[in-house]
This record gives structure tokens, sequence and C-alpha cells, in this order.
């Protein structure tokens, strides 16, 4: 049975990728980041790699298993003792000594052979119950299955056990007396048992009995006085030294690649899985997209990923210091123009739609309650680069020579976000200049959202809907985005009232001073 | 290991301190009791005939434990107890805290600050004081024990019998045994070699280890069977015996790897040997831990009670009589001679003492003459309630009082007295101050308080605030010159409980003025008067 990997049908996600442009505007990097540090490896380029349209359902499948059938845990078990047999073999690699070689080969196969089989006994575990529903982990199972009944595991299986077995047995005793180091083999009578000086010590720490880990050097290499201790123990046990040698002799490159391939890609879902569960217990919310041709986007409680990433110190339990908004387009809505008050959580909403269909994108879950969206072939994002020295013409030149290759005619179907644009023209010249960008990217099939402070925009085309950020009762910023438009004249009135600066108030606070 | 001869159920922390400690220490002269409680005095023939130089430990040590108080009756009466023990046995106290003195310095110097960090990799003199200090943490709980044994069955308070007690179960007899067993397998360590018959004796290591085969032949899961330090006849390596004894065992093992000749294999026997070690030493932790904490809260709580005789010592040498302090409650203050300890030690004399019993009363006012005594009155009082509060014994011959879990003092003070229009604004924002910190049931003592003002003005300020903290529950014992304040306060405490003021209580105090005259220093419950009899002193002074 073929396996094509876990994480893409048509590619090999080795391939040279770099950074897609919008990664910076919507702060993904900000959430790579995180993920990375959190993982604790470099995990970013997965994050750099697309998925085409049939993978991304592959991928979304693959990681619809993972969370549901538990496996979170037990594929991380399997990575991390592959990682310690891909180890063992490098090891076996420089080693010098034969002896050395042949032990490391026992340690290299029997670590193998369990990762291969606590994976195995997982992928059954969940199989049985029916939470095996992906394309990609059934392939995996039946690929696992066909390969450990293969002969040539089962020798390796059989035959490293028996040695390891014999390896764990083996006791040298050493004594230091006298300027000298005498060393003799001992017979294992109960590995339980404690050795005399141990025993008495157990007298001086009763709770918590520590034991002597390695005494002798930290590297891996042997030291001098471990070379000179094992040359006289070989001499005693030759038996089992042949054995390992003859051992290791017949059993090289033994490591199927496919598992070695996935070792390597299952830190893709593993990485965003493990920091999907710390912000979990934060009490935020993740979900697997669905993906329909005839809904726009539909999402309910979505969040801005990289901002809760930023609070992820301060978050705690049911705290509601992250603005989830629900949202929807309706059939015939391509673009959304949203207006509002500075400071009131439009750029965030903007980049919560992007990350959206980033993720939705990679084939991961998203921050979200629930959503629906439709395939989008590609992200275009334009941000304007704020606080800069350029004034007037300069810096509207400047966007605009940004602004062109996004307009090609190849990116049509893909999602848009466009953040300020034109703010140093004229209102006048940026009104005409934003309904020609907002007609073209719906002559283009594309869909979006267009962040301004031109109200007039939202009379662009018939496909555009002005939406806003909201206000709460105290006038304060809501964070919240809806379809209703504001009364800005009402909000300004509430605001005064709280700083109790109305003319009666006014009047009765002043009034002592007019007798 | 425990203490505790300080609380009942922990040792010293030193937290919860008086609010206003600070002025507490300087508005009562409290730092020459702490000086006076560092110095012994050396006696011969029962007279007095040397103060010895301070120990600055101990009056760090009773300068902090008596501004921590005590909160309960059990509390005090548990130090009171300890406090009569060591009166009365003063070798026992001087010996324990010599002890621990001696037995801190010896751990000064053998490094026990540096070993306090953790050990760097590799640390041999870490590691070799570490042992070393273990070793001394032995000697010292093996000295106490001994120590303890001449004094057999002569405590009365639950607090040292509590201590001796627990020492000898929590450090048994077999304990004991096992640590110096222990010691002595690996002495080989740390010692430096003896000398016994004329002939030199060298430690030298017998260690039995057994270990497993991990990946890639790595020596693993080492287990020690045994450690022993053998005591060896010193031989010259360079004789020709030796060198011939050498030769001859170096060519007859087989199974034995011969190391003298070989740097690296030397170097790596030691840093096993080392690890090994450090090992064994992690057992220790919990031990090396406790006997830390242990050792320093004996030297502290032995130098408080060290404190207390050397007190006791300079109340003798004025012939001042001490008494332990019984505990009543608030608005009950019974004292007879009570005499303010401070002014005896620096005045050098015996001074007078005052007596009444004051019954429901939770304010008292004192008025009076000038010079009359007051405000040696109102410290007397304040140090004998600071003194009972630690568990000391006070100067009186008969004290009781309540118990308030803060004091405040508020003294204008000498250098503040000049009228200044801004010390009106300091005394209130001082106040205000304590009206902040103050809780339910606190002391407070005021002195001349809102003599930076008129006295009209100073009296109203100070009815209304006493009138709110008396209202309160709050003690107050006031010194006043504020003579409006007084007699307005004295026709409504007179009048029958008009609108329920001043329903907990008050007492008013004068100094004390003979018919003709004289001034006695004494405080006696008498109608406030209009005059401070400030023309008594003009005359005295001027001359009439």
């Amino acid at each position: 049975m073929e396996f094509p990997g876990i994480l893409d049908l048509h590619k090999n996600p080795n391939e040279d990728v770099a950074r897609p442009a919008f990664f910076l505007d919507l702060n993904i990097d900000q959430i790579i980041e995180r993920i990375d540090r959190e993982w604790g490896e470099e995990v970013k380029s997965y994050f750099y790699f697309p998925a085409d349209r049939e993978s991304e359902d592959y991928r979304r499948k693959v990681c619809y298993d993972i969370k549901q059938a538990g496996l979170f845990e037990p594929l991380c078990a399997f990575r991390n003792k592959m990682l310690d047999t891909v180890r063992c073999s490098e090891y076996r690699e420089e080693s010098v000594l034969s002896l050395q070689k042949a032990v490391w080969a026992i340690c290299e196969a029997t670590g193998y052979c369990e990762a291969l089989s606590g994976l195995k006994a997982a992928l059954e575990a969940a199989n049985s119950q029916g939470l095996l529903q992906s394309e990609g982990m059934t392939m995996l199972f039946g690929f696992l299955q066909d390969y450990m009944a293969g002969g040539e595991y089962q020798t390796l299986l059989v035959e490293s056990r028996k040695l390891l077995d014999e390896l764990n047995s083996l006791r040298i005793r050493m004594t230091y007396e006298n300027n000298r180091v005498a060393v003799e083999a001992v017979d294992v009578k109960d590995a339980k048992e404690l050795a005399p000086y141990e025993q008495f010590l157990r007298f001086f720490y009763k709770d918590n009995p520590k034991n002597l880990v390695t005494p002798f050097d930290d590297t891996v290499d042997l030291t001098k006085l471990e070379r000179s201790v094992l040359a006289i123990f070989v001499k005693r046990r030759p038996e089992f030294f042949e054995a390992a040698e003859r051992f290791e002799k017949s059993h090289r490159d033994f490591i199927c690649k496919e598992f070695k391939q996935l070792t390597d890609d299952l830190s893709f879902y593993l990485s965003f899985r493990k920091f999907e569960i710390k912000l979990e217990k934060k009490g935020l919310c993740f979900c697997s997209p669905t993906v329909e041709e005839d809904k726009i986007i539909r999402a309910e409680g979505l969040y801005d990923f990289a901002l809760a990433c930023s609070m992820l110190d301060t978050l705690t339990q049911g705290s509601e210091s992250v603005v989830a908004n629900d949202f929807y387009y309706n059939n015939d809505e391509q673009f959304f123009v949203l207006t509002g008050p500075n400071q009131g959580g439009k750029t965030t909403f903007a980049r919560s739609l992007g990350q959206l269909v980033y993720f939705t994108k990679m084939g991961l879950e998203v921050a979200a309650v629930s959503a629906n969206l439709h395939y989008f072939e590609d992200i275009l994002t334009h941000f304007s680069v704020e606080e800069s020295v350029e004034t007037g013409r300069g810096k509207l030149k400047e966007e605009l020579i940004r602004l062109a290759p996004m307009m090609e005619a190849k990116y049509d179907k893909s999602f848009v976000i466009i953040n300020e644009l034109f703010t140093t023209a004229a209102n006048y010249d940026a009104i005409i200049m934003g309904t020609n960008v907002l007609q073209h990217f719906i002559k283009q099939f594309c869909t979006g959202i267009y962040v301004t402070h031109l109200h007039e925009l939202c009379e662009a085309d018939k496909a555009v809907t002005g939406i806003c950020a909201m206000l709460d009762e105290n006038g304060k910023q809501s964070f919240k985005i809806s379809r209703e438009n504001i009364d800005y004249a009402e909000c300004a009135a509430n605001q005064v009232n709280k700083h109790r600066l109305g003319y009666e108030q006014l009047k009765s606070r002043l009034g002592g001073l007019n007798g | 290991m425990r203490v505790r001869l300080l609380y009942s159920d922990h040792e010293w922390v030193g937290i919860d301190k008086y609010r206003d400690t600070n002025n507490i220490i300087q508005d009562l002269g409290l730092k020459t009791l702490f000086t006076m409680a560092s110095k012994d005095v050396l006696k011969e023939d029962g007279a007095v005939k040397k103060v010895l130089d301070a120990d600055d430990f101990i009056r760090d040590v009773v300068s902090k434990v008596m501004m921590v108080p005590l909160e309960n009756e059990e509390e005090i009466y548990y130090r009171q107890g300890i406090v009569q023990d060591c009166l009365n046995n003063e070798d026992f106290i001087e010996g324990l805290y010599r002890i621990a003195t001696d037995m801190s310095i010896q751990w000064d110097k053998l490094g026990r600050k540096d070993n306090e960090n953790k050990a760097r990799s590799n640390d041999v003199s870490w590691l070799m004081s570490r042992i070393r200090i273990i070793r001394l943490f032995v000697n010292s709980l093996s000295k106490l024990k001994h120590f303890f044994a001449s004094y057999q069955g002569t405590f009365s308070s639950e607090g040292i019998a509590g201590f001796v007690k627990h020492l000898l179960e929590d450090f048994s007899l077999e304990d004991e045994k096992k640590y110096i067993e222990l010691l002595e397998s690996v002495d080989f360590y740390v010692s430096e070699g003896l000398m016994a018959d004329d002939e030199r004796i060298v430690c030298k290591p017998r260690i039995v280890l057994e270990c497993g085969i991990a990946g890639g032949l790595k020596l693993t899961d080492v287990q020690l069977s045994e450690i022993e330090t053998l005591h060896q006849k010193y031989r010259n390596p360079n004789s020709t015996l030796n060198k011939l004894r050498e030769y001859v065992d170096n060519h007859t093992a087989t199974d034995s790897i011969i190391l003298s000749g070989d740097v690296m294999l030397e170097k790596q026997v030691a840093e096993l040997v080392y690890r090994i070690m450090r090992y064994i030493v992690t057992y220790l932790e919990p031990f090396y831990e406790d006997c830390a904490a242990f050792f320093d809260q004996l030297r502290i709580q032995t130098a408080f009670y060290r404190g207390a005789v050397n007190l006791k010592h300079h109340a003798e040498r004025f012939q001042l009589h001490i008494c332990m302090p019984k505990v009543c409650g608030q608005e009950q203050l019974h004292y007879d001679t009570l005499k303010e300890f401070v002014m005896c030690i620096e005045q050098r004399i015996t001074a007078i003492g005052n007596t009444c019993d004051i019954d429901d009363k939770l304010l008292v006012v004192i008025t009076g003459a000038n010079q009359g005594g007051k405000s040696t009155f109102l410290r007397s009082l304040g140090i004998a309630q600071v003194m009972m509060q630690c568990g000391f014994f006070v100067v009186a011959k008969k004290f009781e009082a309540g118990i308030f879990p803060q004091i405040f003092t508020h003294f204008t003070r000498r250098e503040d007295s000049a009228m200044n229009s801004g010390r009106l604004d300091e005394e209130l924002s001082r106040m205000s101050q304590i009206i902040d910190s103050i809780t339910p049931g606190s002391l407070v003592l005021l002195n001349e308080s809102f003599a930076t003002t008129t006295e009209k003005e100073g009296s109203n300020i100070a009815y209304d605030i006493i009138r709110a903290l008396h209202e309160a529950g709050i003690k107050i014992i006031t010194v006043t010159h504020l003579l409006s304040f007084a007699q307005r306060l004295y026709s409504e405490t007179a009048s029958a409980n008009e609108n329920k003021a001043w329903n907990n209580g008050v007492a008013f105090f004068c100094a004390e003025r003979l018919p003709d005259g004289r001034r006695t220093y004494k405080m006696v419950q008498s109608v406030p008067e209009l005059t401070s009899f400030g023309l008594d002193l003009y005359n005295e002074i001027i001359g009439g």
C-alpha cells in the first residue's frame, strides 16, 4: 500500500517556500512565532506552505481526526520516540568501536519498533471507535498495518527485543580501592532490590528517594574509564557481544522513509494543536471550518488570533477581553466597507477575517466558534504604512505602486483586505479612486473588506455593504462590528454627559459661584 | 526540628510589626532598652562591678522581637513562663545562647554564605564545605543533647520543656548514630589525615558500585553497594619496598584497572567520586535545610531571652521592682509602683512609682503642672505595655492591662514645639496617617498633641478627633495642656450621659500637688484644673 504523506497529496513540502506577503499585515507572523516558541522547534516553514484546493480538505480532515480521536498525545509520543530512534541511528553512524555500534543498533531497532507499535495501538483504538475518518489517517493506518505484518519487520522486532533483554540483564560491579578499580560481572538477582548503601541512604530521605543518574561523563562518547571497564567486562560475557555485532551487520537502514517523513510532517499539526490546547485552556474557541461553495463567509464568535496571542499571559479563563464578532456575507454581497471610530477595532476585525481565510487555506482550525466559507484562491492585503515620514504625493505614490500588482488578473477569486487606502489624498480624489478599486475587485470575483473613514464608499457598488465599528452606551468603543449605522451625534452627547459637562450640569456645578 | 521558644506554634518570622514601630521606638525611648538588653553586667559579691560591651546580635533581635506584639493571653503567658525559667536559671540560657553563637561562628568559618548558593559544576570546595557543615550540625546537636542532660527536670515552662523534649525526639539516639555512620563512611573526602601512635594515618576510600549498560555502551543505572573510609598507615610511595609491591600487584591483577600514572583515568575517577558524593549529599538536603533553619532560629530565640536576663540585671542595678504582668480587659488598667524604665536607666535613678486601679475607662486624660511627671507617666504606661506584649516582665510591683494589637504614639516632640504655621499641618497629617492604619482595639498615646496652634483651635481639633476615636472603641491615653478641651470633656461626662457621648468611660488625672505647692511627680485621679501651674514653674525659676 502506498502512503503519499500526511501533509499534501501532490507537492513535496520541502520545496523552497518563502513567507507570503500578507503575513505581516495580518499579524500571522506573530501567531507562528508563538507556535514556534511553544513547540520548541522551528516549524515556521510549514506555515509558509499553502495547500492546493484538494490538499486543503485532505489536511482539514486529518486535523479533525487528530482532535476528535484524541490522537495528539499518542502522536507526540510516536514522534518523540522516532526522534530518539533517529538520534540512535546517528550515534551508530558516528561510533568508532564496533561494539558500540552494535549496542546503538539494538537501541535504534527496539526504539523504532516501540514507536511503530505505539502508533498502531493508538490508531487501532481510534479506528475501533469509528474515529478514523480522514483519508490521510486511514491510508497511514493501512500502510502501517501492512508494513508491520511484513517479514523483515518481524525479524527485526524479535531479534532486537531478545538482545535488549540480554543487555538489560548485564550488571557490572566496580570496586575502587587502593588506586585501582576492580571489575566483575554480577548476576542480576532482583532488579527491584536496592544495593546495601542505597538502602542505608533511604533512611535519610524517606519520602523522596532519588536515583543515582549516571555519574559517568554526560557526553554520549565513552570516557577512557568506561572503555577500560568495558574492555575487562566484554571478556566476561563474550557470547552477548558477538551476537550483538552480528545483529548490527545484518540490520542497517531499516527505518522506512515514509515514517521518517511522517515524523517531520506531524510537527505541522501537532505544534498547532499544542498551542490550540493552551489557548483553549484560557477559554478561547477553535473550530474546524466548513468549506461550501454556496456560502461566501459566515462566522460566529470570530476573534483576532494574533491579538489573543499577545494577550495570552494576561488572559484568564472566562474573561471577555478578546472581543468576538458574529458575521456573515449575504450571497449578493461581495465587499464590506468598514467605517467607525478610531481604535474601534476596525483593523482587528479585518485581520481576523484574513486569518480565518488563511488558516482555512492551511487546512487547520480557525479562531471562531463556527465558520463556513467558500474556497479562495489567494489572500491579498494592502495596509497603509503608518507614521510614514513621507507625505502627500510620496505616500500616495508608494500606495499605488504596491496596489498595482494586486490588481492583476491572475488574482481573481481571492480574498482582499484593504486597510485605509489613499488617506493622504483629498477626499474627492480618494472616493473616486476607492470606488474604482472596489469595482475592479468585484469584477474579478474577489471578496473582501475595505476599512476606511470614507462613508461614501458604501455606495461604490451594489455588491458593497457598509458596516460599522460600534460604540457602547457610554460612547466608548465596544470593538463590536455591526451592520447598523452609528448616530454619531448621540454618541457625542453620551460622552459629554458622562463627563458632567452638559449645560445643566455645568450650571449646577458652578451654581455656588454665582450666589 | 523545632525551637518554638517565642511562639508555641511557629518559629520567628519577623512579620506583623507594630505599624507605628518607628514612632513607638522614638517616643518611648526604646533604643535605650534595646541597648541595655544587649549589655550584661559583671557582678562581684552581688554588687555591680562593670557593664559589659554590647552584643549587637542580641540588640538586633530584641529590637525586632519587641516590636512584634503577641496577640493573645496564651502567647504572652507562654513567653512569660520561659522568661521566668530563664531568670531562675541564668546559666542555662547563657549556656544555650553560647552554644548557638559558637556554632554560628564556626558555620561562618566553614563558608556558610557561599555554601547557601547552589554548587557550580564539579565544585569540589563547595561539596567539601557542605559535608563539613553537616558534620558541624551533627556535632552541635550532640552537644545540645549533652547540655540538656545536666538540666533535667529544672524547667516548669511549657516552652523550654517542649523544646528539649522535641529535640531529643527529632534527633534520637538512632538518628545520631546513623548520621555519624554516614559521615564516617564519607570521611575520606573531607579528612586531612591524622596522627596515631606517632604514625601518620591517611584516609582512603573504598567504593563499590554496580551498574548496567545503556545505548552506545554507556554505563548506566548505577547503584552504590558500599562506601567506606579506610584508615591506613602512610606509606612512602617512593620506597623500594612499595615500588616492588606495586609492580607485583599490577602484573597479577587481570581484572583491575590500574590508575596510578594515568592522569586521564585518575581525573575521571576523581569526577566519579565527586558525583557520588554529590549524590549522597542530596540525601542530606532535608537535614541540612532543617538544621540551618533550626540553628538560625535557636540563635535568634535564645538571644531574646538572653536579653531579658540582661534587662533584669539592669533593673536590679537601680533597685527596681519587676513583675510578670497580667492580662485583663482593655478598659481596665491596674498598676502598683509602675516606673519609667528608660528614664531610670538613663538617669541612673530609682524614681517615683505610680499606683492606681482604673476600671471601665477607655479614655485617660492627664492634665496638670508642667514638669510634674505627666509625660514620664505616659511613657511608663507605654513602655510597660510594649514589654508586656512581647512577654517581658515590667518595672512595677503589679501591672494588669488589656492587649492592644496596635499601638500608636503621637508625641509633640521638643523640636516640633515651636509655633510655626507648617507644624499644625504636619501634626494633622501624622494624625491622619494614624487614622489610616488604625485597627479595632488599638491603643493611642497622645502627648501634648495639637500644641502647635491656639488653645481654642487645638481644643476643638482634639475634641473631634478624640471623640471619634473614643466612639470607635479605641483606647486613648492623652497628656494635654488643652485645658478647655479637658474642661469641656469633664463637664460632658459629669452631666449624666446626655447625648450618650463618652459612654466608654473617661478617667482624669492630674500631677499631684501638695497644699504647699510642692510637686510629688505622682499622678492622681482628679478634676482637671484650669491652670497648668506654669506660674509655679515661673515662680520657681524666675522668682515671684
